[in-house]
Protein backbone atom coordinates (compact mmCIF):
# COMPACT_ATOMS: atom_id res chain seq x y z
CA UNK A 1 0.00 0.00 0.00
CA UNK A 2 3.25 2.32 0.73
CA UNK A 3 4.75 1.94 -2.54
CA UNK A 4 1.33 2.27 -4.16
CA UNK A 5 0.95 5.31 -2.16
CA UNK A 6 4.56 6.65 -3.10
CA UNK A 7 3.15 6.21 -6.75
CA UNK A 8 0.34 7.51 -6.72
CA UNK A 9 1.17 10.81 -4.51
CA UNK A 10 4.31 10.84 -7.26
CA UNK A 11 1.87 11.22 -9.84
CA UNK A 12 -0.60 14.16 -7.99
CA UNK A 13 2.65 16.23 -7.41
CA UNK A 14 3.27 15.62 -10.95
CA UNK A 15 -0.04 16.77 -12.70
CA UNK A 16 0.22 19.61 -9.83
CA UNK A 17 3.29 20.77 -11.41
CA UNK A 18 1.97 20.60 -15.06
CA UNK A 19 -1.45 22.26 -14.24
CA UNK A 20 1.43 25.15 -12.46
CA UNK A 21 3.32 25.22 -15.40
CA UNK A 22 0.94 25.16 -18.70
CA UNK A 23 -2.07 26.83 -16.53
CA UNK A 24 -4.79 24.12 -17.87
CA UNK A 25 -7.87 23.95 -15.95
CA UNK A 26 -10.55 21.39 -16.99
CA UNK A 27 -13.17 23.41 -16.20
CA UNK A 28 -15.14 25.51 -18.34
CA UNK A 29 -14.80 29.36 -17.88
CA UNK A 30 -17.99 30.42 -19.74
CA UNK A 31 -21.08 31.57 -17.48
CA UNK A 32 -24.11 30.69 -19.70
CA UNK A 33 -26.85 33.23 -19.64
CA UNK A 34 -28.71 30.29 -17.84
CA UNK A 35 -30.55 32.41 -14.92
CA UNK A 36 -34.23 32.81 -15.65
CA UNK A 37 -35.12 36.50 -16.22
CA UNK A 38 -37.78 36.40 -13.69
CA UNK A 39 -35.16 35.07 -11.39
CA UNK A 40 -32.93 38.16 -12.25
CA UNK A 41 -35.61 40.18 -11.37
CA UNK A 42 -37.14 38.55 -8.00
CA UNK A 43 -33.28 38.11 -7.05
CA UNK A 44 -34.61 37.51 -2.86
CA UNK A 45 -36.65 34.12 -4.29
CA UNK A 46 -33.66 32.55 -4.86
CA UNK A 47 -31.65 33.27 -1.47
CA UNK A 48 -30.60 30.35 0.52
CA UNK A 49 -29.51 32.22 3.54
CA UNK A 50 -29.56 35.71 5.03
CA UNK A 51 -25.92 35.86 5.82
CA UNK A 52 -25.93 34.84 9.45
CA UNK A 53 -29.29 34.50 10.07
CA UNK A 54 -31.42 31.33 9.64
CA UNK A 55 -33.48 31.60 6.49
CA UNK A 56 -37.39 32.61 7.34
CA UNK A 57 -38.83 31.96 4.06
CA UNK A 58 -38.59 33.49 0.63
CA UNK A 59 -39.66 36.91 -0.07
CA UNK B 1 36.30 -31.87 17.19
CA UNK B 2 32.95 -32.25 15.11
CA UNK B 3 29.46 -33.18 18.08
CA UNK B 4 27.25 -36.04 16.97
CA UNK B 5 23.53 -35.33 16.82
CA UNK B 6 21.60 -36.41 19.76
CA UNK B 7 20.07 -40.08 19.05
CA UNK B 8 16.35 -39.66 18.00
CA UNK B 9 13.94 -40.40 20.87
CA UNK B 10 13.01 -43.91 21.66
CA UNK B 11 9.42 -44.90 21.32
CA UNK B 12 7.77 -47.36 23.15
CA UNK B 13 4.99 -48.94 21.15
CA UNK B 14 2.15 -50.54 23.05
CA UNK B 15 -1.25 -51.24 22.51
CA UNK B 16 -4.14 -50.26 24.29
CA UNK B 17 -5.30 -52.17 27.43
CA UNK B 18 -9.09 -51.44 27.00
CA UNK B 19 -8.98 -52.62 23.25
CA UNK B 20 -6.06 -53.31 21.96
CA UNK B 21 -5.26 -50.77 19.33
CA UNK B 22 -1.84 -50.08 18.69
CA UNK B 23 -0.41 -46.70 20.47
CA UNK B 24 3.36 -44.91 20.91
CA UNK B 25 4.76 -42.75 23.58
CA UNK B 26 6.95 -41.24 22.04
CA UNK B 27 8.19 -39.07 25.17
CA UNK B 28 8.84 -41.73 27.58
CA UNK B 29 9.60 -40.74 31.04
CA UNK B 30 7.88 -36.99 30.39
CA UNK B 31 4.50 -38.23 29.37
CA UNK B 32 2.00 -39.15 32.36
CA UNK B 33 -0.70 -40.57 30.45
CA UNK B 34 -1.66 -42.10 26.85
CA UNK B 35 -5.15 -41.80 25.55
CA UNK B 36 -6.87 -44.31 23.18
CA UNK B 37 -8.25 -42.40 20.24
CA UNK B 38 -9.97 -45.56 19.17
CA UNK B 39 -11.88 -46.54 22.62
CA UNK B 40 -11.42 -43.34 24.48
CA UNK B 41 -9.42 -44.96 27.29
CA UNK B 42 -6.69 -42.98 29.47
CA UNK B 43 -3.69 -45.11 30.28
CA UNK B 44 -0.96 -44.20 32.98
CA UNK B 45 2.19 -43.76 30.51
CA UNK B 46 4.26 -44.17 33.84
CA UNK B 47 3.19 -47.81 34.81
CA UNK B 48 4.87 -50.61 33.40
CA UNK B 49 1.42 -51.95 33.19
CA UNK B 50 -0.26 -49.25 31.21
CA UNK B 51 -3.15 -49.18 33.83
CA UNK B 52 -6.18 -47.44 33.07
CA UNK B 53 -7.07 -44.65 34.59
CA UNK B 54 -10.10 -43.01 33.10
CA UNK B 55 -12.25 -44.18 30.47
CA UNK B 56 -14.76 -41.99 28.03
CA UNK B 57 -17.42 -42.57 25.22
CA UNK B 58 -15.98 -41.92 22.02
CA UNK B 59 -18.49 -41.41 19.00
CA UNK B 60 -16.56 -40.31 16.60
CA UNK B 61 -12.86 -40.93 15.88
CA UNK B 62 -11.16 -37.88 14.84
CA UNK B 63 -8.18 -37.70 12.32
CA UNK B 64 -5.99 -34.45 13.25
CA UNK B 65 -5.44 -32.87 10.29
CA UNK B 66 -1.36 -33.01 11.55
CA UNK B 67 -1.02 -36.62 12.13
CA UNK B 68 0.25 -37.77 15.92
CA UNK B 69 4.20 -38.81 15.13
CA UNK B 70 4.94 -36.04 12.84
CA UNK B 71 8.02 -34.05 12.65
CA UNK B 72 8.56 -30.84 11.59
CA UNK B 73 10.73 -27.23 12.50
CA UNK B 74 9.10 -24.47 14.01
CA UNK B 75 10.83 -21.45 15.37
CA UNK B 76 13.74 -22.67 14.29
CA UNK B 77 13.36 -25.91 16.92
CA UNK B 78 12.69 -29.66 15.74
CA UNK B 79 9.09 -30.44 16.75
CA UNK B 80 7.42 -33.93 17.30
CA UNK B 81 3.25 -33.99 17.41
CA UNK B 82 2.51 -36.65 20.37
CA UNK B 83 -0.92 -35.38 21.39
CA UNK B 84 -4.39 -33.91 19.69
CA UNK B 85 -7.13 -32.37 21.67
CA UNK B 86 -10.17 -31.02 20.85
CA UNK B 87 -11.87 -28.68 22.93
CA UNK B 88 -14.65 -26.46 23.20
CA UNK B 89 -16.88 -23.61 24.85
CA UNK B 90 -20.47 -22.79 24.40
CA UNK B 91 -21.46 -19.05 24.39
CA UNK B 92 -25.06 -18.09 23.92
CA UNK B 93 -26.35 -21.65 22.83
CA UNK B 94 -23.57 -21.93 20.43
CA UNK B 95 -20.63 -24.28 20.13
CA UNK B 96 -17.11 -23.19 19.36
CA UNK B 97 -14.22 -25.59 19.03
CA UNK B 98 -10.65 -25.45 18.97
CA UNK B 99 -7.53 -28.00 18.06
CA UNK B 100 -4.52 -28.27 19.97
CA UNK B 101 -1.49 -30.11 19.16
CA UNK B 102 1.09 -31.03 21.61
CA UNK B 103 4.39 -30.74 20.81
CA UNK B 104 7.75 -32.35 22.23
CA UNK B 105 11.39 -31.34 21.79
CA UNK B 106 14.00 -33.76 23.72
CA UNK B 107 15.44 -30.47 24.92
CA UNK B 108 13.02 -27.58 24.54
CA UNK B 109 10.06 -29.47 26.50
CA UNK B 110 6.56 -29.13 25.11
CA UNK B 111 4.86 -26.46 22.93
CA UNK B 112 1.04 -26.36 22.26
CA UNK B 113 0.22 -25.38 18.61
CA UNK B 114 -3.65 -24.30 18.57
CA UNK B 115 -6.01 -23.75 15.56
CA UNK B 116 -9.03 -22.00 15.86
CA UNK B 117 -10.89 -20.96 12.66
CA UNK B 118 -7.57 -21.45 10.43
CA UNK B 119 -5.55 -19.07 12.60
CA UNK B 120 -2.61 -21.00 14.63
CA UNK B 121 -0.88 -19.84 17.75
CA UNK B 122 2.34 -22.04 18.80
CA UNK B 123 2.23 -21.10 22.95
CA UNK B 124 4.49 -22.61 25.30
CA UNK B 125 4.00 -22.74 29.62
CA UNK B 126 5.01 -18.82 30.88
CA UNK B 127 8.20 -18.40 32.55
CA UNK B 128 6.51 -16.24 35.34
CA UNK B 129 3.27 -15.04 36.70
CA UNK B 130 1.64 -12.57 35.11
CA UNK B 131 0.21 -9.72 36.45
CA UNK B 132 -3.78 -8.18 35.73
CA UNK B 133 -5.09 -4.95 36.16
CA UNK B 134 -8.64 -5.16 36.68
CA UNK B 135 -8.82 -8.89 34.56
CA UNK B 136 -8.93 -6.54 31.69
CA UNK B 137 -5.40 -6.24 30.89
CA UNK B 138 -2.29 -8.44 31.65
CA UNK B 139 1.61 -7.67 31.74
CA UNK B 140 4.28 -9.82 31.14
CA UNK B 141 7.85 -9.16 30.37
CA UNK B 142 7.19 -5.73 30.03
CA UNK B 143 4.58 -6.04 27.92
CA UNK B 144 1.06 -5.18 28.34
CA UNK B 145 -1.69 -7.70 26.37
CA UNK B 146 -5.62 -6.93 26.63
CA UNK B 147 -8.01 -9.11 27.43
CA UNK B 148 -9.50 -10.59 25.09
CA UNK B 149 -12.35 -13.13 25.74
CA UNK B 150 -13.04 -15.30 28.91
CA UNK B 151 -14.58 -18.98 28.13
CA UNK B 152 -15.50 -22.40 30.41
CA UNK B 153 -13.32 -24.75 28.20
CA UNK B 154 -14.25 -28.74 27.93
CA UNK B 155 -12.16 -31.07 26.29
CA UNK B 156 -14.26 -33.00 23.87
CA UNK B 157 -11.36 -35.47 22.51
CA UNK B 158 -8.26 -36.82 23.32
CA UNK B 159 -5.40 -38.96 21.33
CA UNK B 160 -2.18 -39.18 22.24
CA UNK B 161 0.11 -38.93 25.24
CA UNK B 162 0.09 -35.33 27.89
CA UNK B 163 2.51 -34.62 30.64
CA UNK B 164 -0.26 -34.48 32.57
CA UNK B 165 -3.51 -36.35 33.42
CA UNK B 166 -6.12 -35.60 30.80
CA UNK B 167 -9.38 -37.02 29.92
CA UNK B 168 -12.48 -35.56 28.03
CA UNK B 169 -14.97 -33.84 30.00
CA UNK B 170 -12.01 -32.22 31.86
CA UNK B 171 -13.18 -28.45 32.64
CA UNK B 172 -11.51 -25.36 33.07
CA UNK B 173 -11.74 -21.60 32.48
CA UNK B 174 -9.94 -19.83 29.71
CA UNK B 175 -8.81 -16.32 29.43
CA UNK B 176 -6.91 -15.01 26.59
CA UNK B 177 -5.28 -11.96 26.45
CA UNK B 178 -4.06 -10.55 23.07
CA UNK B 179 -0.78 -8.16 22.13
CA UNK B 180 -1.11 -9.31 18.59
CA UNK B 181 1.33 -11.04 17.41
CA UNK B 182 1.57 -12.63 21.06
CA UNK B 183 -1.17 -14.03 22.87
CA UNK B 184 -1.35 -14.57 27.03
CA UNK B 185 -3.75 -17.54 28.28
CA UNK B 186 -5.00 -18.47 31.44
CA UNK B 187 -6.48 -21.36 32.46
CA UNK B 188 -8.13 -22.10 35.82
CA UNK B 189 -9.08 -25.21 37.37
CA UNK B 190 -9.68 -25.86 40.69
CA UNK B 191 -6.71 -27.25 41.37
CA UNK B 192 -4.30 -24.68 39.20
CA UNK B 193 -3.49 -22.08 37.57
CA UNK B 194 -1.44 -21.69 34.65
CA UNK B 195 -0.30 -19.76 31.98
CA UNK B 196 1.07 -19.85 28.55
CA UNK B 197 2.46 -17.62 26.34
CA UNK B 198 2.13 -17.61 22.41
CA UNK B 199 3.10 -16.31 19.43
CA UNK B 200 0.59 -16.24 16.25
CA UNK B 201 1.53 -18.39 13.07
CA UNK B 202 0.00 -18.90 9.91
CA UNK B 203 -2.00 -21.94 8.26
CA UNK B 204 0.56 -21.92 5.62
CA UNK B 205 3.62 -21.84 7.74
CA UNK B 206 2.43 -24.89 9.89
CA UNK B 207 1.98 -27.07 7.12
CA UNK B 208 5.55 -25.77 5.74
CA UNK B 209 6.91 -26.83 9.09
CA UNK B 210 5.07 -30.37 9.01
CA UNK B 211 5.57 -30.87 5.09
CA UNK B 212 2.16 -31.52 4.86
CA UNK B 213 0.49 -32.18 1.49
CA UNK B 214 -2.54 -29.89 0.95
CA UNK B 215 -3.44 -26.85 1.79
CA UNK B 216 -4.16 -25.41 5.75
CA UNK B 217 -7.68 -24.39 6.47
CA UNK B 218 -8.99 -21.56 5.16
CA UNK B 219 -8.64 -18.53 7.85
CA UNK B 220 -11.85 -16.94 8.90
CA UNK B 221 -12.08 -13.74 9.78
CA UNK B 222 -9.46 -12.02 11.99
CA UNK B 223 -7.38 -14.22 14.41
CA UNK B 224 -7.35 -12.62 18.02
CA UNK B 225 -3.73 -12.78 18.06
CA UNK B 226 -3.43 -11.98 14.24
CA UNK B 227 -0.94 -9.12 13.36
CA UNK B 228 -2.59 -6.44 11.70
CA UNK B 229 -1.02 -5.68 8.03
CA UNK B 230 -1.58 -2.35 8.44
CA UNK B 231 -0.18 -1.10 11.96
CA UNK B 232 3.43 -1.36 10.54
CA UNK B 233 2.89 0.97 8.09
CA UNK B 234 0.96 3.57 9.86
CA UNK B 235 3.80 5.48 10.45
CA UNK B 236 5.12 5.45 7.07
CA UNK B 237 1.42 6.62 5.75
CA UNK B 238 1.39 9.45 8.03
CA UNK B 239 5.29 10.98 7.12
CA UNK B 240 3.92 10.30 3.60
CA UNK B 241 0.79 12.39 3.72
CA UNK B 242 3.26 14.95 5.73
CA UNK B 243 5.65 14.88 2.96
CA UNK B 244 3.48 14.86 -0.17
CA UNK B 245 1.43 17.70 1.59
CA UNK B 246 4.15 19.73 2.28
CA UNK B 247 5.69 19.46 -1.72
CA UNK B 248 2.29 20.44 -2.94
CA UNK B 249 2.59 23.52 -0.80
CA UNK B 250 6.20 24.10 -1.80
CA UNK B 251 4.94 22.77 -5.59
CA UNK B 252 2.43 26.49 -5.66
CA UNK B 253 4.88 28.34 -3.56
CA UNK B 254 7.66 28.26 -5.69
CA UNK B 255 5.23 28.78 -9.18
CA UNK B 256 3.84 31.63 -6.95
CA UNK B 257 7.31 33.36 -6.69
CA UNK B 258 8.42 32.32 -10.12
CA UNK B 259 5.26 32.92 -12.00
CA UNK B 260 4.76 36.30 -14.50
CA UNK B 261 1.43 37.86 -12.39
CA UNK B 262 2.10 40.61 -15.08
CA UNK B 263 -0.63 43.05 -15.67
CA UNK B 264 -1.14 43.23 -19.47
CA UNK B 265 -4.08 44.82 -20.15
CA UNK B 266 -6.34 47.44 -17.57
CA UNK B 267 -9.19 49.46 -19.24
CA UNK B 268 -12.15 50.67 -18.93
CA UNK B 269 -15.45 51.79 -20.62
CA UNK B 270 -18.83 52.65 -20.35
CA UNK B 271 -22.16 50.55 -21.73
CA UNK B 272 -25.48 52.54 -22.22
CA UNK B 273 -28.06 50.00 -23.69
CA UNK B 274 -29.82 52.88 -25.46
CA UNK B 275 -26.74 53.66 -27.07
CA UNK B 276 -24.97 51.01 -29.86
CA UNK B 277 -21.72 52.62 -29.56
CA UNK B 278 -21.08 51.28 -26.36
CA UNK B 279 -22.03 48.00 -27.21
CA UNK B 280 -18.69 46.81 -28.43
CA UNK B 281 -15.43 47.55 -27.15
CA UNK B 282 -11.83 46.42 -28.53
CA UNK B 283 -8.52 47.03 -26.76
CA UNK B 284 -5.16 47.94 -28.79
CA UNK B 285 -2.86 44.96 -29.31
CA UNK B 286 -1.15 43.40 -26.50
CA UNK B 287 1.68 40.77 -25.10
CA UNK B 288 1.00 37.79 -23.74
CA UNK B 289 4.77 36.61 -23.22
CA UNK B 290 6.73 33.77 -21.26
CA UNK B 291 5.51 29.96 -21.97
CA UNK B 292 1.86 28.67 -22.37
CA UNK B 293 -0.45 29.35 -19.17
CA UNK B 294 -2.93 31.01 -18.02
CA UNK B 295 -4.66 34.75 -17.76
CA UNK B 296 -6.50 36.06 -15.17
CA UNK B 297 -9.24 38.13 -16.10
CA UNK B 298 -11.05 39.98 -13.96
CA UNK B 299 -13.97 42.48 -14.67
CA UNK B 300 -15.35 44.86 -12.10
CA UNK B 301 -18.43 47.13 -12.54
CA UNK B 302 -20.67 49.66 -11.25
CA UNK B 303 -23.68 47.28 -11.71
CA UNK B 304 -26.67 47.72 -8.63
CA UNK B 305 -29.41 45.85 -8.54
CA UNK B 306 -29.12 44.55 -12.16
CA UNK B 307 -27.04 42.38 -13.93
CA UNK B 308 -24.65 42.23 -16.63
CA UNK B 309 -23.37 39.84 -19.16
CA UNK B 310 -20.06 40.19 -21.04
CA UNK B 311 -19.17 38.41 -24.27
CA UNK B 312 -14.84 38.20 -24.33
CA UNK B 313 -13.26 37.13 -27.15
CA UNK B 314 -9.79 37.07 -27.01
CA UNK B 315 -8.28 37.19 -30.54
CA UNK B 316 -4.12 36.23 -31.47
CA UNK B 317 -3.53 39.57 -33.65
CA UNK B 318 -1.04 37.07 -35.60
CA UNK B 319 -3.16 34.14 -36.90
CA UNK B 320 -7.10 35.65 -36.10
CA UNK B 321 -7.33 32.18 -33.77
CA UNK B 322 -9.84 33.29 -31.16
CA UNK B 323 -11.13 32.42 -27.72
CA UNK B 324 -14.74 33.48 -27.24
CA UNK B 325 -16.05 33.51 -23.25
CA UNK B 326 -18.83 34.99 -21.13
CA UNK B 327 -18.81 36.02 -17.70
CA UNK B 328 -21.77 37.63 -15.79
CA UNK B 329 -22.22 39.85 -12.78
CA UNK B 330 -25.23 40.32 -10.66
CA UNK B 331 -25.53 42.72 -7.79
CA UNK B 332 -28.38 43.04 -5.13
CA UNK B 333 -28.80 44.13 -1.96
CA UNK B 334 -31.90 45.30 0.03
CA UNK B 335 -33.51 45.37 3.81
CA UNK B 336 -36.66 43.28 4.92
CA UNK B 337 -38.07 41.82 7.80
CA UNK B 338 -35.00 40.22 8.59
CA UNK B 339 -32.60 43.05 8.15
CA UNK B 340 -30.03 43.81 5.53
CA UNK B 341 -29.28 41.46 2.64
CA UNK B 342 -26.97 41.53 -0.47
CA UNK B 343 -26.92 39.10 -3.63
CA UNK B 344 -24.16 39.06 -5.61
CA UNK B 345 -21.00 40.99 -6.50
CA UNK B 346 -20.24 43.49 -8.93
CA UNK B 347 -17.40 42.42 -10.07
CA UNK B 348 -16.23 38.84 -11.52
CA UNK B 349 -13.06 36.45 -12.09
CA UNK B 350 -12.04 33.92 -14.38
CA UNK B 351 -8.60 31.82 -15.35
CA UNK B 352 -8.43 31.22 -19.30
CA UNK B 353 -6.38 28.16 -19.27
CA UNK B 354 -3.09 27.70 -21.50
CA UNK B 355 -3.12 30.61 -23.53
CA UNK B 356 -0.02 30.41 -25.89
CA UNK B 357 2.29 33.45 -26.04
CA UNK B 358 1.41 36.12 -28.85
CA UNK B 359 -0.19 39.36 -29.56
CA UNK B 360 -3.74 39.50 -28.99
CA UNK B 361 -6.54 41.84 -28.66
CA UNK B 362 -9.90 41.75 -26.54
CA UNK B 363 -13.18 42.40 -27.47
CA UNK B 364 -15.99 42.74 -24.91
CA UNK B 365 -19.85 42.56 -25.62
CA UNK B 366 -21.34 43.93 -22.60
CA UNK B 367 -25.49 43.40 -22.03
CA UNK B 368 -27.83 44.39 -19.79
CA UNK B 369 -30.93 46.62 -18.69
CA UNK B 370 -29.29 49.49 -17.29
CA UNK B 371 -26.02 51.44 -18.20
CA UNK B 372 -23.28 50.95 -16.20
CA UNK B 373 -19.28 51.74 -16.09
CA UNK B 374 -16.95 48.77 -16.41
CA UNK B 375 -13.42 47.40 -16.11
CA UNK B 376 -11.80 44.76 -17.43
CA UNK B 377 -7.76 43.91 -16.03
CA UNK B 378 -5.97 40.61 -17.78
CA UNK B 379 -2.99 39.21 -15.86
CA UNK B 380 -0.93 36.66 -17.06
CA UNK B 381 0.76 33.57 -15.65
CA UNK B 382 -1.22 33.33 -12.04
CA UNK B 383 -1.13 30.34 -10.21
CA UNK B 384 -4.27 28.93 -8.94
CA UNK B 385 -4.81 28.14 -5.14
CA UNK B 386 -7.55 25.66 -6.19
CA UNK B 387 -5.42 23.33 -7.81
CA UNK B 388 -3.33 22.90 -4.27
CA UNK B 389 -6.31 22.30 -2.30
CA UNK B 390 -7.61 20.03 -4.45
CA UNK B 391 -4.20 18.28 -4.80
CA UNK B 392 -4.73 17.73 -1.12
CA UNK B 393 -7.92 16.82 -1.01
CA UNK B 394 -6.74 13.96 -3.33
CA UNK B 395 -3.87 12.91 -1.71
CA UNK B 396 -5.86 12.25 1.46
CA UNK B 397 -7.93 10.04 -0.07
CA UNK B 398 -5.37 7.16 -0.04
CA UNK B 399 -4.46 7.25 3.48
CA UNK B 400 -8.53 7.92 4.60
CA UNK B 401 -9.23 4.38 3.42
CA UNK B 402 -5.54 3.16 4.66
CA UNK B 403 -7.07 4.20 8.22
CA UNK B 404 -10.45 2.95 7.57
CA UNK B 405 -9.50 -0.61 6.17
CA UNK B 406 -7.23 -0.73 9.50
CA UNK B 407 -10.27 0.16 11.18
CA UNK B 408 -12.39 -2.62 10.05
CA UNK B 409 -9.30 -5.19 10.67
CA UNK B 410 -9.26 -4.25 14.30
CA UNK B 411 -13.42 -4.07 14.41
CA UNK B 412 -13.11 -7.75 13.26
CA UNK B 413 -11.00 -9.23 15.66
CA UNK B 414 -12.36 -7.47 18.30
CA UNK B 415 -16.35 -8.77 16.94
CA UNK B 416 -15.22 -11.93 18.51
CA UNK B 417 -14.12 -10.55 21.78
CA UNK B 418 -16.04 -10.17 25.14
CA UNK B 419 -15.31 -6.12 24.49
CA UNK B 420 -16.39 -5.61 20.67
CA UNK B 421 -15.79 -2.04 19.19
CA UNK B 422 -19.23 -1.75 18.05
CA UNK B 423 -20.36 -0.33 20.97
CA UNK B 424 -22.54 -3.51 21.91
CA UNK B 425 -21.94 -4.49 25.45
CA UNK B 426 -20.69 -8.36 26.06
CA UNK B 427 -22.18 -10.65 29.02
CA UNK B 428 -18.79 -9.91 30.59
CA UNK B 429 -18.67 -6.14 30.39
CA UNK B 430 -22.40 -6.39 32.07
CA UNK B 431 -21.35 -8.39 34.55
CA UNK B 432 -18.56 -5.56 36.07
Amino acid sequence: MTKVYAVFGGLVLAALTWVHLTGWSPSNVTEEKGIPKSVRDNPGSYRSTYGTRPYTGAK
Amino acid sequence: MALKPPPPPSVTALACRNCGAPLEIRAPGRSVVVACGACGAVLDAQDPQYAIIARYETKNVVAPAIPLGIRGRLKGEPWQVIGYQVRRTKIAEATYSWLEYLLHNPAQGFRWLVESNGHWTLAKTAAGVPSTVAEREAEYLGERYRHFQTAKAETAYVVGEFPWIVKAGDTAVVDDFVHPPLTLTRERTDQDTTWSVGEYLTGDAVWKAFTLPGAPPAAVGVGPAQPSPYSPRSRTMVLMLAAFVTAAVLIHLVFSMLSQQRLVLDQAWEFNPNASATATAMTEPFVLGGRTSNVLAEISTTVAQSWAYFTLTLVDAETDASRTFGREVSYYFGRDSDGAWTEGVPWDRAWLPSVPAGRYVLIVEPEGPQAFNYRVRLTRDVPRPLFVWLAIGVLCLPPIVFWWRKARFELLRWSESDHPMSGQSSSSDDDE
